[in-house]
């Protein structure tokens, strides 16, 4: 029978140390964005929700993680073979089994009692005043629906729509799609949803910072999925009502529910 | 073969309950649907199960004390080797494809299938295998 | 009293002047479980090597910004079908060829019970396998909506071309196969252990092939029915998965309920092999067997009660309900982990290959859970759904999972199988590329997707600041795929030079069926049978002087 000569110590140790490495080389230097592990900054207060809930969940996880890695790697060191000895044939232990089911358990029902008040918050649909964008997602770009103000922004893979928001207003996105599911995420927002067709899902979001953030197709839609991006713009009320009306006037006014910009049928007043 | 039975009794329990909770809480009724269909296929195995164990009794292997010779010494016939499945496969996959592409392929599919159904639930019956 | 080694009695191997005709249609006639169970296993090797490439190939592609070798469409092609590939025509029958080489052996049957259904459960994943491959061969090229289909996609306005068809058509055909595989393990395990080997002495390996088995019978006639009325809707003109008549929900509610348990039906055979392996190695027995099988049965319980985390951000299901569920089954996968520490814990280990694959394997498997109980939870699953997080989390589970533990199980079972042992210093450095590539590709993939890099993305932007990430990522797929000829010089290597292994049980230490009989064991597995009056029957017949040692 083989036997193996050199030690198992050398080899977690040395794996470890690359994940440190690894660790260490890709993720940014500054401590905020250390703890949130590569996370963009939140850009709406939804998303601080979010964020918080992941940088916890997070603690929690390198910490069981941590714990379970550091029992396995004592086991290797402190139990490795020295002689032929017969080791004890122990079958169970009722009390630390106990310990080991119910542990985890209190720590899960935690998790989930903050879950629960977080996706509770995220999902709600405020009765507060807020714009309303329409968007639609087709094959392959998205249109803006601008409701209250009844302009609308439509783009192509070769040129990818801008989505302008005031700052520190709620938004609420009615996502529509003509052809097959899309999904609308923007990154910053630390939010996505499935845009369905067949089904008008609405999630608001109050943006808080301002900036330009880019915004992707998250489930796939054929061929150009990767071309169906769009850049939202995170800007001063002033800088908003201008764009609306430059909106307004190249012309593009009206509801536009097709994803066809020269569908003139789809252009509703 | 009480576990065994039970096995499948205490699954078609559990998902009778998710059931009803699910449905209690979300009113979704694909969902639903496939749970209680779950819970009704391992209903009927449960109760299959327990069924024969009752009738069969304890076995050798339910006994925590049985020695090898117990085991029936006629075990039972097991196929040496056997050509049929071959067919029957082919039969199938020839159908699917003649599902997509042509129906004169789906009808040369299910004629084999048909040949190697037959060919294989009658393999021991016949030939030098008849009278056995 | 010790009995002879059940070698002396064995069946002599094949005689070398055997024509290759006579050894090939031995094979396809063939009724013996052992020897379905290495067609299954090759086969699937094979499929894993394809699907192997088409990742290397994609990898290539993402490794900087801007389509380099590849189209749009190809690059669909490519993922849909490493994903299909990988999941349905490697993974799932390297379930089935482990469980059919090994179970019987360890209940101490002569066979499984329906050995031609057997057979035929083999031609349908061969063939299956190839229509969906053979979608490559067709004008329109291979189906490209994604291994889960989503409706409207793939209907036939959206993906229209045979391969769409081929694919959903040949994954029935498997997914059918599958299930009488299924069918016939439960039935063996029922009906024909040995004398003496009640349910709870049965060993873990063989537990999990049981409950594998029902999860596969419960969850596969799903799938089946839906490929086959999606196809219908495709190829009849009906309606049913139309976007108008709620299709896309009904599609995605049909495909997780199957797609869901699918995923532990890929795991759970391979947390018992690692329960097979641990103990050998350790030289002491699996720590609370029976905490074990519970939490084994708890998992795959509550398996098919949490597909909808799969649909969080559809803003269709009820989350709490599904979040809930989902954390809940952390907690019997957890009480696992720790069986499995406390097995090598206070034993004598030692740490041939199928030990280091096995350890691999709870390292990496570690970290997949972790990211898994944080997409459990619906507000951090809002961000990093369908993108490269979720990415990374699979393979980390699945990889770490079934290809750790499935190497772990060539090594250590390869003496039963052929006579021969692998060479366990290759297997070393088999197990040190891989280990290194694996995690160099996959870990910062996690990174990626927090980033904002979406999944399924042929291409990114150089503003996106994703290009050095990709470019270690694609760095560490060239070492993974790199391992894997290590393994095949291995075999290749020990085929005819290495040592016939004398006894029946070379590791010394094996505790289950398999290792009191011959390596190769004879036709209908046992000349003999030992006396079963434990869990570890072979221990007890070779180390008598332990019997009055445990508690």
């Amino acid at each position: 029978m083989i036997t193996s000569r050199t030690s198992g110590r050398g080899r977690k140790w040395r794996a470890a140390g690359l994940g440190a490495a690894v660790l260490a080389m890709t993720t940014a230097c500054s401590g905020d964005e250390f703890l949130r592990m590569g996370m963009p900054a939140p850009a709406t207060e939804e998303g601080s929700i979010i964020e918080a809930l992941w940088t916890n969940s997070w603690l929690a996880a390198w910490l069981v993680g941590g714990l379970v890695w550091g029992l396995l790697i004592f086991a290797m060191i402190r139990f490795r073979r020295r002689n032929n000895d017969l080791p004890e044939q122990t079958k169970y232990n009722l009390p630390i089994e106990i310990l080991y089911t119910v542990a985890p358990m209190v720590m899960i029902l935690v998790l989930a009692m903050f879950t629960w008040r977080d996706q509770a918050e995220l999902t709600d649909l405020t009765d507060g005043p807020h714009h309303t964008v329409g968007v639609v997602g087709f094959r392959w770009s998205w249109t803006f629906n601008y409701l209250e103000e009844g302009v609308y922004e439509i783009g192509t893979p070769g040129e990818r729509p801008q989505l302008y928001l005031p700052v520190d207003e709620t938004v609420r996105f009615e996502l529509t799609s003509p052809d097959v599911i899309h999904s609308f995420w923007v990154p910053a927002f630390l939010h996505k949803m499935d845009v369905i067709p067949g089904r008008t899902n609405k999630f608001e979001a109050t943006p808080n910072k301002l900036g330009t953030y880019a915004g992707k197709c998250t489930e796939l839609c054929g061929a150009d999925h990767a071309r169906m991006l769009f850049d939202v713009h995170v800007v001063t009320r002033a800088e908003y009502d201008a764009h609306i009306q430059s909106l307004r006037d190249a012309g593009q006014i009206g509801v536009l529910d097709s994803g066809r910009s020269s569908d003139a049928a789809g252009v509703t007043e | 073969m009480k576990i065994e039975g039970w096995l499948f009794v205490s699954a078609a329990a559990f998902y009778g309950v998710i059931a009803l909770i699910y449905s209690t809480m979300t009113g979704d009724v694909i969902g639903t649907t496939v749970l209680a269909l779950n819970a009704g296929l391992a209903i009927i195995i449960g109760t299959y199960v327990l069924f024969t164990g009752k009738r069969v009794g304890t076995r050798p292997e339910d006994r925590l004390d049985a020695a090898i010779e117990e085991a029936d010494s006629d075990y039972g016939f097991f196929s040496p080797h056997s050509w049929w499945p071959l067919p029957v496969a082919a039969g199938a996959a020839t159908t699917f494809v003649g599902l997509i592409f042509a129906t004169w392929i789906m009808v040369l599919g299910v004629t084999v299938l048909l040949w190697g159904v037959f060919g294989w639930l009658f393999e021991y019956q016949r030939g030098d295998f008849a009278d056995f | 009293m010790t009995r002879p080694s059940q070698s002396e009695y064995a069946a002599p191997h094949a005689p070398r002047e055997e024509r290759v005709g006579r050894t090939v249609v031995k094979w396809i006639t063939s009724t013996d479980h052992k020897t379905i169970g290495y067609m299954y296993l090759i086969t699937s090797m094979v499929f894993f090597a394809l699907a192997g490439i088409m990742a290397l190939i994609m990898r290539a592609e993402l490794t900087r910004p801007g389509l380099q070798f590849l189209n749009n469409e190809q690059y669909n092609q490519l993922f849909t079908m490493h994903g299909t590939i990988m999941l349905f025509l490697f993974a799932t029958p390297l379930f089935v060829g482990f469980a059919n080489v090994i179970m019987p052996l360890q209940i101490g049957a002569p066979d499984v019970a329906f050995p031609r259904l057997n057979m035929l459960g083999y031609w349908m994943f061969l063939f299956g396998g190839s229509m969906v491959t053979a979608g490559f061969f067709t004008p329109g090229g291979a189906a490209s909506f994604g291994w889960f289909a989503y409706a409207p996609l793939s209907n036939a306005v959206n993906s229209p071309g045979a391969g769409g068809d081929l694919w959903l058509l040949g994954l029935a055909l498997g997914g059918l196969g599958t299930i009488l595989g299924a069918v016939n393990f439960i039935t063996t395990i029922f009906t024909m252990r040995a004398p003496g080997m009640t349910m709870f002495r049965m060993s873990i390996f063989s537990w999990n092939v049981l409950l594998t088995s029902v999860l596969v019978i419960m969850a596969f006639p799903v799938l089946a029915a839906a490929l086959v009325v999606l196809e219908v809707d495709r190829h009849f003109g009906s309606v049913v998965f139309d976007a108008a008549n709620g299709g896309a929900m009904l599609w995605q509610h049909l495909f997780w309920f199957f797609g869901h348990p699918e995923v532990y039906i890929l795991a759970l055979p391979f947390f018992g092999i690692a329960s097979e392996i641990l103990p050998v190695f350790s030289r002491k027995p699996i720590f609370g067997y029976k905490g074990l099988v519970f939490a084994t049965i708890a998992i795959a319980g509550l398996s098919m009660a949490v597909w909808a985390h799969h649909m969080y951000v559809t803003g269709a299901v009820n989350l709490p309900f599904f979040s809930t569920m989902t954390m809940l089954i952390a907690v019997p996968t957890g009480v696992k982990f720790f069986n499995w520490i406390g097995t090598m814990w206070g034993g004598s280990l030692s740490f041939e290959s199928p030990m280091l694959w096995t350890i691999g394997f709870l390292a990496t498997f570690l970290f997949g859970g972790l990211t898994g109980v944080l997409l459990a939870m619906p507000p951090i699953d809002f961000h990093v759904s369908d993108s490269y997080f979720v990415v990374a989390h699979f393979h980390y589970v699945v990889f770490g999972t079934v290809v750790f533990a499935m190497f772990a199980g060539f090594y250590f079972w390869w003496p039963k199988w052929t006579g021969r042992m692998l060479n366990d210093r290759l297997g070393k450095l088999h197990f040190w590329l891989a280990f290194v590539g694996f995690h160099m590709t996959f870990l910062i993939q996690h990174w990626l997707g927090v980033m904002g890099m979406p999944r399924r993305y042929v291409d990114y932007l150089d503003s996106d600041g994703f290009t050095l990430f990709n470019m270690i990522s694609t760095i560490g797929s060239i070492i993974l795929g790199l391992s894997t000829l290590v393994f095949i010089y291995n075999v290749y290597k020990t085929y005819r030079t290495a040592p016939l292994v004398e006894s029946d049980d070379p590791w010394g230490w094996g505790a289950s069926l398999e290792w009191a009989t011959s390596c190769p064991p004879p036709r209908h597995n046992f000349v003999s049978l030992p006396r079963i009056r434990s869990e570890r029957p072979a221990f007890d017949l070779h180390h008598p002087e332990a019997l009055e040692d445990s508690h």
